[in-house]
């Protein structure tokens, strides 16, 4: 799993490549350290590489989510594949997120 | 200093005083403010604003031009310091009166409330002010308290200059009292609304709590009282122990809508609605979760899966999934991707079989 933090027209982009699960969870968790300590900058996960999301994975999407949300930066989720939108939509999380 | 104005001596001497001062007249300020935002913060008051201001040294030497012999030193001139709370309702500025007369000493020798000051005839400029100190002591500052209505009265009052040495016509004047008054009675008005809409809000929250379903309609403040009773928690926990996932908190509000469109008009209908499609929303949630190590589930999955298959037993289709998928997360094409995915998924179970008895849902 590697991911790749990039500053794009002033939003920050976190770019995903491979599985994201339990065993890449806690490196990437700290990968995305910079996403939640920042402000005054949307967010973009982009997702286009991305094989695979587990449950470790929503929870990391998710606490970037509760980090933007109170400093009103917005979070999208860009170039999502079909299985790991399903993903979002069994859970239920299909709507907390905005879709790019 | 403005050169327009002239001082005498005592004025001067008033003016240097202010300036050796200046620095305390700051800090008290900024003391007198902080200790007035966090109380009102503490009991809990929505206000508009919370301002406070040091008098500049050009408002001072004009005041001092006209009334200096009125101030036998600085310690007299009582609006150094303004602070001014502007509030929604007029109870609201008595609520915060009773906050200053806790947290500061209140010169009741100089306060003054224009509500009341007015004759029965007349109408004008309404606010409180209190003249206060602090409580471990120091200058005196004035409080300002009114509603943004209020507010609006005086700022328009100033910028037209209505109390300008100039002598206004009758019928001027008539036109502002008669304004002033209209504001008044808008005040009051917003006021005795918000006791009717808290009174409303209090009976339909009694209602829900007794379980009369079907009398309270379905709006977004019962929705709410609704989600209160945790209508959804039961299915939520169902779908939850096939993975014994986490149940993350959500708003469930977004759904609202959808059930508005379903046709829905009391939470009586909501109720049955829920009553109805439970097991079968648990077949589809299953039919998904099932296969996955997912554990982890939005506390809005079983709403969610309740309107799929509610969709899905009337006749709705693809087109009735991406509905529901648009009106929660904005109109896209990829809904539709979710809407196969999920008629997909559902075709097997059930409740989609042709021999299968549709039941009358919701409504």
């Amino acid at each position: 799993m590697n991911t790749v933090l990039k500053e794009e027209n002033n939003d920050l982009v976190m770019y995903f490549e491979g599985r994201l699960d339990t065993a890449s969870a806690p490196r990437v968790e700290a990968d995305v350290a910079p996403l939640k300590e920042s402000s005054g900058h949307d967010i973009i996960l982009d997702c286009s590489k991305l094989e695979y999301i587990s449950s470790a994975g929503l929870r990391i999407f998710l606490s970037i989510l509760k980090s933007a949300k109170p400093k009103g930066d917005h979070v999208y989720i860009r170039g999502i594949s079909n299985d790991i939108r399903a993903v979002f939509a069994m859970t239920g999380f299909v709507n907390l997120f905005e879709f790019k | 200093m403005d050169n327009q104005v002239k001082l005498d001596s005592h004025g001067e001497t008033l003016l240097r005083q202010y300036h050796e001062l200046r620095p305390t007249i700051e800090e008290l300020a900024q003391e007198a403010y902080e200790q007035l935002h966090r109380a009102i913060k503490e009991q809990g008051i929505y206000v508009t604003a919370i301002e406070q201001r040091v008098k500049t040294e050009h408002s001072l030497a004009g005041k001092l031009e006209l009334k200096g012999a009125k101030y036998k030193s600085i310690d007299d001139v009582t609006d150094l310091v303004g602070l001014r709370v502007i509030t929604f309702y007029t109870d609201e500025v008595d609520k915060v009166a009773v906050i200053a007369k806790r947290i500061f000493d209140v010169d009741w020798q100089e306060s003054v409330d224009k509500r009341k000051s007015h004759d029965l005839d007349s109408f004008g400029y309404n606010s409180l002010h209190y003249i206060c100190r602090l409580k471990t002591g120091g200058m005196r500052f004035e409080l300002q308290m009114r509603t943004a209505l209020q507010h609006v009265w005086s700022t328009i009052e100033h910028d037209t200059g209505y109390k300008s040495n100039i002598v206004i016509p009758r019928e001027y004047m008539r036109q502002f009292s008669r304004l002033a008054g209209m504001l008044e009675l808008i005040d009051d008005e917003f006021s005795r609304l918000r006791m009717v809409l808290n009174d409303y809000r209090r009976q339909i929250q009694a209602l829900v709590k007794n379980g009369h379903l079907d009398e309270v309609p379905l709006s977004a403040d019962t929705f709410r009282s609704f989600l209160g009773l945790l209508p959804f928690d039961h299915l939520n926990r169902r779908i939850a122990a096939v993975n014994q996932a986490e149940i993350y908190p959500v708003s469930m509000m977004p759904f609202l809508p959808v059930l508005e469109s379903f046709g829905m008009e009391t939470l009586g209908d909501v109720q049955r609605f829920v009553d109805e499609n439970s097991d079968d929303a648990h077949q589809l949630a299953l039919s998904q979760l099932a296969i996955t190590d997912i554990d982890i589930l939005s506390s809005s999955a079983a709403l969610q899966y309740l309107c799929l298959v509610y969709v899905l037993k009337n006749g709705g289709g693809r087109d009735g999934l991406k509905a529901i998928y648009d009106t929660i997360n904005g109109e896209s094409d990829s809904n539709g991707l979710l809407a196969d995915l999920m008629l997909g998924q559902a075709k097997t179970l059930p409740f989609m079989q042709p021999n299968s008895n549709p039941t009358d849902n919701g409504k």
